[in-house]
C-alpha cells in the first residue's frame, strides 16, 4: 500500500556542505499493518513522514500511497495525521476545529457535528469542547490533535509520537484507539521514541538512524526468537535475597531485592529460579531488562558508536 | 482502492469568511475609520456651512443655497478620496494578504488541513476570493457610514476602483506569499521599488527601460483613483474612465495571483 523505493533526502544549504537526511531508504508498508517507526533524535523519521504526506519532495527514488504520488494521494483520499507538533491556531475552540477539519475531512454535512461528537467523546474532551486552543494542557492539545486525526476513516493513519504529553491513563487508552483502528485496509505507521510503545502496538517496527533504515524487526515472531538467546533479566525478591548469589553467582544487586541477571537464556533464568523457590525463597517479578525492540534499538546505537 | 472523497472546501468559505472579519477586516476598518477621520478633520473645519452665507456670483451659477452646498461637497469629497482612497486600499490588501500562505507554513498549520483532501491551490484561491469579498463589505460599510455623516459617497465607479485595485495590490501579496516567508515586507519592498523605478526610467528611451514592464504599473493608480473619485456629474475629459491602465493594474495583480496558484500546485508545503 505504500511504498518507500530508494528514497534520499537531501537539505540543499546556501552556506556550507548539503544535509543528507535520508538515503537509499526502501520499504514497503502493508494494509492491515501497524508499523512502528523508530530512531534516535535527527534519525529522519520527520523527514520521511512529511514525504509520504507530501509535504516534501525526495530529491532521489520515489514514494507511492496505493500507487499515487503521495500529494495526489492525501488531496483524493486524505490521511489520518496526528504531527509530532500539534500546531492548531490557538484562537480557535475545541469543537469548532474539529468542525472546520470534519468538513475539510469530507466528513458529510450532515454529520459533522455528530462525528465531531463522538471523537470528543473517545478522547475525552468534553469539558474542554468550549475552551480556546491556547487554553488546553499540552496533553489535552494532543489529544485534540489526535481527535483530528480520527474524523474520517481513513485508509492511512500516520502518527508521529502520538502519545507525547499524555499521562499514563491515556498513554494506555490511546493503545486501545490503536487497537480500535486496526482494519484489514488500513495501514497505520506510529513514529515514537517509545520502544515499549512500539512493541506493545507494532507488527513490524523500522529502527531508522542517520537517514538509513538499519533494520525492520518483525515484533510477533521475533518474541518467539527470543527464547533460546542469551539476555538480560531483572529479578526481584520478597524474601531470601541472601539465596540469589548462591543460585546466580554473577547476579548485580541493585537495591530494594533487585537483582540484575546478565547474559542468560530463558532456560537458565527459569531452573535458576526454580531453585530459588525450592531453596525458599519468595520472588516478587522477574522480567527482560530490555524487551527485544530494544535490544536491537541499543545494537544499532552501539554500532553507530563504535564507528 | 476507495473512490475519491469529496472536500467540502467550498462550505469552508463561511469559515475563512469569518476568519476575515475577525482577524483582518474589523482592522481594516478601525484603521480606515482612523485614516479618515485624520484626514477629513482639518478639511471639515474649513468647510463653510451649510448655513453660511453664499456670495451672489454662486447664487447666480448654481441657482440655490443648496445647490451650491452641494457643489462644495462633491469637491469635497473629490479631494478627500482622491487622498486616502490609494492608502485604504493599499493598508486592506495589505491586511487581507499577510501571511495568508505563509503564516500557515511558519506556523505549522497547514499540516493538519492538508493531510486532509485538500488541495493548497483551491483553499487559497478561494481564501483570495473570499477576502477580496470581504474587503470590498468593508468598504461598503465605510462608504455607506460616510454618506450617513457627511455625504453620500458610494457610485459604481468607487467600487469598480476599489474592488480592481485590491486585486492589483492582493494579488502581488498573494504571489510573495506564496512563495516567500516576509510577504507584507516583500509586498511594501515591490510597491516602493516599482513606483520608484517607474518614476526615475519610465520615460526613458533606453532599452532597458522595457524591464520596467515587468514591475507592476503602480505609478499610475493614482489614475484610477482620481476618476472614482470624480463627482457623478463631472464632464472633465481628463476624469474619463483609465480603462487601460485600470485594466493593466487588474490584469497584473490576476496575473500574478495565478502565478501564486501554479507556486501553491507544486511547491511543497513544508518549511525546512
Amino acid at each position: 500500500m505504500i511504498a518507500f523505493d530508494h528514497v534520499g533526502k537531501r537539505y540543499r544549504a546556501i552556506v556550507g556542505r548539503d544535509v543528507r537526511a535520508l538515503e537509499d531508504f526502501t520499504l514497503e508498508l502493508h494494509a492491515g499493518e501497524v508499523f512502528g517507526l523508530a530512531g534516535p533524535n535527527g534519525a529522519g523519521k520527520t523527514t520521511l513522514i512529511a514525504l509520504l504526506l507530501g509535504f516534501l519532495g525526495p530529491s532521489e527514488g520515489s514514494v507511492r500511497i496505493a500507487g499515487l504520488e503521495p500529494r495526489r494521494y492525501a488531496e483524493a483520499h486524505g490521511i489520518g495525521y496526528l504531527s509530532e507538533l500539534v500546531s492548531i491556531p490557538p484562537m480557535w475552540r475545541t469543537e469548532e476545529a474539529l468542525r472546520r477539519y470534519a468538513q475539510l475531512a469530507g466528513v458529510p454535512a450532515g454529520r459533522v457535528r455528530s462525528r465531531v461528537s463522538e471523537v470528543i467523546e473517545w478522547m475525552g474532551l468534553g469539558e474542554h469542547r468550549r475552551k480556546r486552543v491556547k487554553q488546553l494542557s499540552k496533553g489535552n492539545l494532543q489529544r485534540l490533535g489526535l481527535a483530528q486525526s480520527l474524523l474520517c476513516e481513513e485508509r492511512v493513519v500516520v502518527l508521529d509520537e502520538p502519545t507525547h504529553g499524555l499521562d499514563p491513563v491515556w498513554t494506555q487508552r490511546f493503545r486501545d484507539v490503536v487497537t480500535a483502528l486496526r482494519r484489514e485496509d488500513r495501514v497505520i505507521l506510529i513514529a515514537s521514541h517509545n520502544l515499549d510503545e512500539l512493541s506493545r502496538l507494532a507488527d513490524r517496527v523500522g529502527i531508522i538512524d542517520r537517514g538509513r533504515l538499519q533494520r525492520v524487526v518483525d515484533v510477533r515472531t521475533g518474541a518467539e526468537r527470543t527464547v533460546g538467546e542469551a539476555t538480560s533479566y531483572r529479578v526481584t525478591i520478597a524474601r531470601g535475597a541472601e539465596l540469589v548469589a548462591l543460585v546466580f553467582p554473577a547476579a548485580r544487586p541493585m537495591g530494594r531485592g533487585e537483582f540484575a541477571l546478565e547474559g542468560l537464556t530463558l532456560d537458565a533464568v527459569n531452573a535458576g529460579l526454580a531453585e530459588l523457590l525450592a531453596r525458599g525463597a519468595l520472588v516478587r517479578a522477574v522480567y527482560p531488562a530490555h524487551t527485544m525492540l530494544e535490544q536491537q534499538f541499543r545494537e544499532v546505537v552501539a554500532a553507530r558508536g563504535a564507528e | 482502492m476507495s473512490e475519491a472523497r469529496r472536500t467540502r472546501v467550498g462550505a469552508y468559505a463561511a469559515w475563512q469568511l469569518r476568519d476575515y472579519a475577525k482577524d483582518r477586516g474589523l482592522p481594516t476598518l478601525i484603521v480606515s475609520m482612523l485614516t479618515g477621520y485624520l484626514g477629513l478633520g482639518p478639511m471639515l473645519q474649513e468647510m463653510p456651512s451649510r448655513t453660511a452665507r453664499v456670495s451672489p456670483t454662486l447664487l447666480a451659477r448654481f441657482g440655490s443655497a443648496d445647490a451650491v452646498y452641494a457643489a462644495r461637497m462633491a469637491e469635497f469629497n473629490q479631494v478627500f478620496l482622491h487622498g486616502v482612497l490609494g492608502t485604504l486600499v493599499f493598508v486592506g490588501a495589505l491586511f487581507a494578504m499577510n501571511g495568508i500562505v505563509s503564516n500557515d507554513r511558519k506556523q505549522g498549520y497547514y499540516r493538519f488541513l492538508f493531510a486532509k483532501p485538500v488541495t493548497p491551490s483551491r483553499y487559497y484561491g478561494q481564501a483570495f476570493v473570499v477576502h477580496w469579498a470581504g474587503f470590498v463589505g468593508v468598504m461598503v460599510l465605510l462608504a455607506l457610514g460616510y454618506g450617513a455623516v457627511i455625504w453620500p459617497v458610494l457610485s459604481r465607479p468607487l467600487l469598480v476602483a476599489i474592488a480592481s485595485m485590491f486585486v492589483a495590490y492582493s494579488g502581488i501579496a498573494f504571489l510573495l506569499s506564496a512563495a516567500a516567508r516576509w510577504d507584507w515586507l516583500s509586498l511594501v519592498a515591490v510597491s516602493v521599488v516599482a513606483t520608484l523605478l517607474w518614476a526615475r526610467f519610465g520615460e526613458s528611451a533606453h532599452p532597458l527601460a522595457r524591464l520596467l514592464y515587468l514591475l507592476p504599473p503602480l505609478h499610475r493608480a493614482d489614475e484610477v483613483y482620481a476618476w472614482a473619485a470624480a463627482p457623478a456629474h463631472a464632464a472633465d475629459a481628463a476624469l474619463a474612465l483609465p480603462w487601460p491602465i485600470l485594466l493593466w493594474l487588474t490584469g497584473y495583480g490576476a496575473a500574478c495571483f495565478l502565478a501564486g496558484l501554479v507556486v501553491l500546485r507544486y511547491r511543497r508545503l513544508a518549511i525546512v
